[in-house]
């Protein structure tokens, strides 16, 4: 009889210990449900690497219909600043025509002005350039 | 009379296995690095983006990579042997057999993760979990990979690091292989320019690539 005590206060205190280490890895308890991924999919460039609403919209609470645009900042977070962005895409600068850098803004665009997350993004210079843009560059991702 | 002849095959026996072994180990030292791998794998623009690279010993510490380091696994020596040896053949036939000027770079570098080896990264950036002097987002995103290590999502290193190795490896392919028509010509100027810079008294101009502006250019308005 004691023994089986003794395993019952083991196996709980097992349980607590299970229960208390995912917690540790998963602080963000939220299911994403089909409704929410359709209403704001996420782009197969980011689904690719496993990466989901909270990766993105961190400290912005548990519920995914109150979060807010995470900004250049948070874009910036993984992709690396302007510049940088700027240089990767330097080729294009070979006919003056390099969006992250172009003779009318230089590296200083907002993201969200040509990049959208959650709907198909557009393409600023396209305003303008308009039989020009599908020479230079494919669709904007 | 027995004894020594079973002590000679052992003296005969430890000094051929130690032959063969260091004949194996000093063919392996030769053969690992991009002055050896340039010879037949066609490689140009990743290895001169390589050479930009602080993977090529540009960086404070001078630390140098090879090509293998990163490009072979090492799991264990046989995996690394085969892999290298499939690779020699497949690269030599490629070289001597195919059309060379027309290799779709960007089409292979969209399979970047098939040949880049975590465990060769690992082996030299032992500390990326628990590095305190990472960025935030940096530890967070180290955390992910290694929950989703063994699992159908699995990413590999050069998954988020996608220059790494080869900084400005994007410019390099597109002076190489244009993805768009209207940098053909220009392209094929700064190409010719890095390679004589690379190469100096053994560069040979390359042939121009013919123009792909009838099959991009519909593509390209379709799309739209």
């Amino acid at each position: 009889m004691k023994t089986d005590k003794l395993i019952l206060i083991f196996m709980s205190c097992m349980l607590i210990f299970t229960f208390s280490i995912s917690n540790d890895n998963n602080t963000t308890q939220v299911e994403i449900t089909k409704e929410m991924e359709q209403k704001y999919p996420i782009k197969a460039h980011h689904s690719q690497i496993g990466l989901s609403c909270f990766d993105c919209h961190e400290n912005q609470g548990n519920d995914p219909f109150k979060f807010k645009n995470i900004g250049d900042k948070g874009c910036i977070s993984c992709h690396g600043d302007k510049k940088r962005v700027a240089k990767r895409l330097q080729y294009m600068d070979m006919l003056k025509a390099n969006p992250h850098n172009s003779v009318h803004d230089g590296p200083t665009l907002y993201c969200d002005e040509c990049h959208y997350e959650h709907k198909k993004s557009t393409n600023m210079c396209l305003e303008c350039h308009e039989h020009e843009v599908p020479r230079w560059m494919g669709v904007t991702p | 009379m027995k004894k020594r002849i079973i002590f000679l095959i052992f003296v005969i026996g430890g000094v051929f296995g130690l032959v063969a072994s260091l004949g194996v180990y000093y063919g392996l030292e030769l053969t690992s690095d991009e002055r050896f791998c340039v010879v037949c794998h066609e490689m140009d623009p990743m290895v001169i983006a390589y050479n930009d690279d602080v993977h090529s010993g540009k960086g404070k510490t001078g630390v140098r990579a090879r090509c293998v380091d990163c490009h072979l696994p090492h799991d264990n020596i046989i995996n690394y042997i085969y892999a290298k040896a499939r690779n020699g053949v497949v690269e030599g036939y490629i070289h001597f057999f195919e059309d060379v000027e027309n290799i779709n770079w960007h089409e292979n570098r969209a399979r970047r993760k098939d040949f880049v080896f975590d465990d060769g990264c690992l082996h030299c950036h032992t500390n990326v979990f628990d590095n305190a002097l990472l960025t935030d987002k940096a530890k967070k995103m180290h955390a992910h990979y290694k929950k989703l290590l063994n699992t159908k999502d699995e990413i590999g290193c050069a998954s988020c690091h996608v220059e790494v190795g080869h900084m400005g490896l994007n410019n390099m392919l597109n002076y190489w292989d244009p993805k768009y028509p209207i940098y053909e010509d220009k392209a094929y100027e700064k190409k010719e320019e890095l390679r004589r810079n690379y190469f100096k008294d053994s560069y040979v101009p390359s042939v121009k690539k013919s123009s792909k502006k009838d099959t991009n250019s519909s593509d390209e308005n379709s799309s739209k």
